[in-house]
């Protein structure tokens, strides 16, 4: 279908006219996503990046204009899936004639309060742009492991968000305070203090009443199946070292960073994932840590290389570390940062592991400490094969963490001997503390090449038995249970939650406007409930 | 069709827009946080470098046939090259190499170029410069003090715009010359456009023809080194020129050349200027005028899904661009206080004049030159210096328009003020 022109006319008429096209080669570019190609498996279809075709781009530039807009899409009955910076599957619409909102024009950092250590921000804001402004106040913001290109407020207000510094950060959905909400009838709903009548500002997230932050976003975020969120406030934390700016020396790709006063990542070998667990709660109880995560030795190596030439000299070259835990301590003074690694060190002798960065094995290089500041060790993980998503992605405690990677290694070889995923020996997950240790967060990096359909097939078998796996188990809510079809299989197994959620988009969204392929879509009329 | 070269690379763009920001560890500022003209100005994702690679993708699979749409975008776009920069500082993507592609075939179908882009062309093939001016008036700039030295084994590539437009680069830069004792020769009427508005909006073909003249040319006078006071014309000798023919003689752009002459202690400098200046990096002397680096190996599968170049293959990453020689010269002028910009060296930011843009889409152009003028008067600065005179051009023009106080000089022009006798 091709939107009508008069409907079009209408909406340039709200966003001006060079920011609401049907331009067909702009549309092209708006059906192609990282991770679509395994979507379209999971359908039934060939594994290519591309999915459905939008009838038109629109890209506003306030809240008012998304208001407006969403109000025609009620009019009409048109659908609309809005996205920030774009990464992801989710960002696509999932059906044909949907309208896609961009909302790179609303970039705005709306407010910072360094006082009361928080910001405000528009949707294309990004990581790496808001840090760079508040290194200027000696602040710091949360960064989910997409990397430091994406939007906080997407990652806040739409998905689950954690990140390399989240022993430290917590993860995106806990950071958030007051939001500016447009609801897919285009009515706004404003949360927390900014609804106060009197004196209303951004500095809290929720209530009095119910709570209406579980139903915004839950445990993983409605990708825009609830309506679309313009401006966010987001709680800081200090910046974990005295700098002002990353200064990075050289040129590309030989960067070098002085690494800060005070700042020392410590690589720690676990025999098994019961020292792992041990080590972890252990750690992290003393509340010392920047970073404080587990990855694959292969994990490892990746995010201390920039080519795939230099990750596999790594994966060859350097020593093999037992299911490595990776501490990074900063600290602003001397006397706080030789506390600091006392008690790390003290840990580590009652654990009984070792540092491989104390005995002088492994060296992390200095760039690495700009890219774990920058929290940008993420996007490293597309060196191997290009491609890889994760599995499972529970938010529990340290033993599950543990069973669940125990449970999850004979599952990954068995893909792994097949030579449909990459090869990470198994053992390829990734596992955070989240502040320090008061909970913890587990998902399964798994390597794959889009460009081969065996190896796309093979990854989307496996993923299915991760989910299964997952309920089986008891291993946790997967990332990955979006959309009618997997909410309906998972949904009575868990609580009937499907029937509730449903409930909520009926009622949220009555002319179902907003695109729901990764939420969930309205009650059917004949079960529909008051 | 084409693409068969990066059919492997097309299909793996993550869609992550690291093409749209300088390398995220550089980023200083949410201002100056952007590397990519083109979606800055027209927001859709498809102008991004990642947006032209998805159509890439789109054409190879037959999705979508080349057209005057896809034209109009695949043109707004200044090939700058700095999304192929923050792409390659973790990935393998060429987006910069898929735009070219993107263009020669939309030249292939009969659609690109662009109707401006056309008549300058036309205009290279007929009167060997873009500007319809003729080819006898290409000397006109030469004044009666500049000395000429016919036989010498230097030429100064002087480049149609410096010839035609701002003879005020070419008038320095042979005074340099002169004052140092380098003994040059001109070319005269029969030195060509070097091609590189034509290899950069997709007519290859023509491009070519240009530059076989000039490598003739040349050659056939038994130069020994050409120096070049125009970054587009150095950087299509020296990194594209070779591509399709090799040639025996050195290139040399004049910041290098005035870098090494102050050492030599051939340029006496004296402290005339006293002003505080910063740097634009065009992006032919920078990150374009790295070489293509010459790959013969295969790739071998290492493990299960993970191939890999054997030999090691060398990304084009802007690594090995000129950045130094026009900092160390501004860094020796007595009285001169170098300040640099956020966005510099490989990852600077385009003025927004080239690949045919300035010719076509003139608002475009303006809007990235004044963004860049913004970004130079933050520094504090009171004079921008480049080393190109199309950038020159370009960024005089968002001075103009945008009523800015600062000054812009040539390299060459700021040099020869502080050879000069008199103070400014």
């Amino acid at each position: 279908m091709k939107i009508d022109k008069k409907i079009l006319n209408e909406i340039q008429d709200i966003v001006g006219k060079e920011n609401a096209t049907d331009n067909e080669v702009i549309l092209e570019s708006y059906t192609y996503n990282w991770c679509v190609e395994f979507i379209n498996v999971m359908e039934g279809k060939d594994p290519i990046p591309f999915w459905h075709k939008p009838i038109a781009v629109v890209l506003p530039s306030t809240t008012e204009e998304v208001q407006k807009f969403v109000k025609l899409c009620n009019k009409y009955h048109l659908k609309f899936k809005a996205q920030s910076t774009g990464l992801g599957p989710w960002n696509q619409p999932s059906e044909d004639d949907v309208i896609v909102v961009d909302l790179r024009r609303m970039n705005k950092i709306v407010k910072i309060d360094p006082k009361n250590m928080y910001c405000v921000v528009e949707p294309y804001v990004t990581g790496a742009q808001l840090q760079a402004e508040l290194l200027k106040y000696g602040l710091n913001c949360h960064m989910p492991g997409a990397g430091p290109q994406v939007s906080p407020l997407a990652s806040s207000t739409s998905m689950c968000g954690p990140g390399f510094t989240s022993s430290s950060t917590g993860f995106s959905g806990r950071n958030v305070l007051g939001t500016e909400w447009v609801l897919p009838t285009g009515e706004i709903l404003r949360l927390g203090s900014l609804s106060l009548k009197e004196n209303s500002d951004w500095f809290h997230g929720d209530g009095p009443g119910p709570s209406l932050r579980g139903i915004m976003r839950g445990f993983i975020g409605t990708k825009s199946g609830l309506g679309i969120f313009t401006r966010v406030a987001i709680k800081l934390f200090p910046f974990p070292c005295n700098i002002k700016q990353l200064e990075i020396k050289n040129i590309i790709p030989n960067y070098d960073f002085d690494i800060p006063n005070y700042m020392q990542f410590h690589l720690i070998s676990c025999k098994n994932y019961e020292t792992l667990e041990l080590a972890f709660d252990r750690i992290e109880k003393e509340g010392i840590t920047f970073m404080c995560f587990h990855t694959s030795t292969y994990g490892l190596h990746t995010i201390f290389s920039n080519t795939q030439e230099e990750l596999m000299n790594r994966a060859v070259a350097s020593p093999r570390i037992k299911n490595p835990l990776v501490v990074l301590i900063t600290a602003n003074t001397k006397r706080e940062f030789e506390y600091k690694e006392k008690v790390l060190k003290t840990a580590i002798e009652e654990l009984k592991v070792k540092d491989v960065v104390a005995t002088g094995k492994y060296i992390p290089p200095n760039i690495a400490y700009a890219e774990a500041l920058r929290s940008a060790l993420g996007m490293h993980g597309f060196l191997a094969t290009g491609a890889f998503q994760s599995t499972h992605g529970s938010m529990d405690t340290s033993r599950l963490c543990r069973v669940l990677m125990e449970r999850n290694l004979p599952l990954k070889k068995e893909y792994i001997d097949k030579g449909l995923i990459g090869n990470d020996e198994g053992k390829g997950n990734w596992s955070t503390s989240y502040e320090h240790g008061h909970f913890y967060h587990i998902e399964t990096p798994t390597m794959y090449d889009q460009t081969k359909v065996e190896s796309v097939e093979g990854f989307v078998e496996y993923l299915d038995r991760c989910n299964k796996l997952d309920l089986v188990e008891h291993l946790g809510i997967p990332f990955f249970i979006e959309g009618d079809k997997m909410h309906d299989w998972y949904g009575p197994q868990c609580s009937n939650y499907h029937i509730w959620l449903r409930k909520i988009k009926t009622k949220f969204d009555p002319n179902f406007v907003a695109d729901s392929g990764f939420y969930i879509s309205p009650e059917k009329e004949e079960n529909k409930t008051t | 069709m084409p693409f068969e070269d990066y059919e492997d690379t097309i299909k793996k763009c993550l869609r992550c827009s690291l093409c749209k920001w300088i390398p995220q560890i550089q980023i200083k500022s949410q201002k100056y946080a952007s590397i990519c003209p083109s979606i800055d100005y027209y927001n859709y994702h498809t102008y991004s470098g990642g947006g032209k690679i998805i159509l890439a993708l789109s054409i190879y699979l037959n999705r979508l046939e080349p057209s005057e749409d896809l034209a109009d975008i695949v043109y707004k776009c200044s090939t700058c090259g700095g999304c192929a920069i923050s792409c390659k500082y973790l990935n393998k993507l060429e987006p910069l190499e898929i735009i070219y592609e993107l263009r020669e075939l939309l030249v292939e179908k009969g659609i690109g170029p662009m109707p401006k882009q056309k008549l300058y062309a036309e205009y290279a093939m007929e009167k060997h410069n873009p500007y319809n001016e003729p080819p006898e008036q290409r000397m006109d700039w030469v004044s009666e003090d500049i000395k000429i030295s016919k036989n010498a084994k230097i030429a100064y590539f002087v480049g149609c715009t410096s010839s035609y437009r701002r003879k005020e680069i070419a008038k320095a830069t042979a005074k340099i010359l002169n004052k140092a004792g380098v003994e040059f020769q001109l070319l005269g009427s029969d030195e060509w456009c070097c091609g590189s508005p034509l290899l950069r909006t997709g007519m290859k073909k023509e491009a070519l023809e240009l530059m076989n003249h000039n490598l003739d040319l040349i050659e056939s006078l038994g130069i020994e080194e050409v120096v070049f006071s125009c970054a587009g014309c150095y950087s299509t000798f020296k990194a594209h020129y070779p591509r399709y023919r090799k040639y025996n003689f050195k290139v040399t752009h004049t910041s290098e050349l005035f870098n090494r002459l102050i050492d030599e202690g051939k340029l006496k400098l004296k402290e005339n200027l006293k002003i505080k200046v910063t740097y634009h990096d065009p992006c032919h002397l920078g990150r374009d005028s790295e070489p293509y680096p010459e790959w013969n190996g295969k790739m071998v599968e290492v493990m299960p899904l993970i191939s890999i170049p054997v030999p090691p293959k060398p990304l084009r990453r802007g690594t090995n661009g000129t950045y130094e020689p026009p900092r160390n010269v501004l860094k020796k002028i007595p009285g001169i206080d170098f300040v640099e910009m956020e966005r510099i060296k490989e990852y600077s930011y385009c003025c927004g004049a080239g690949g045919g843009v300035k010719a076509q889409y003139p608002d475009f152009a303006l809007f990235a030159a004044k963004n860049r003028i913004d970004e130079a008067e933050s520094t504090g600065a009171e004079s921008l210096i480049s080393a190109c005179p199309f950038c020159a051009t370009n960024l005089k023009d968002a001075i103009d328009d945008s009523g800015s106080k600062l000054k812009f000089y040539d390299l060459s022009e700021l040099l020869l003020k502080s050879l000069e006798d008199k103070e400014e």
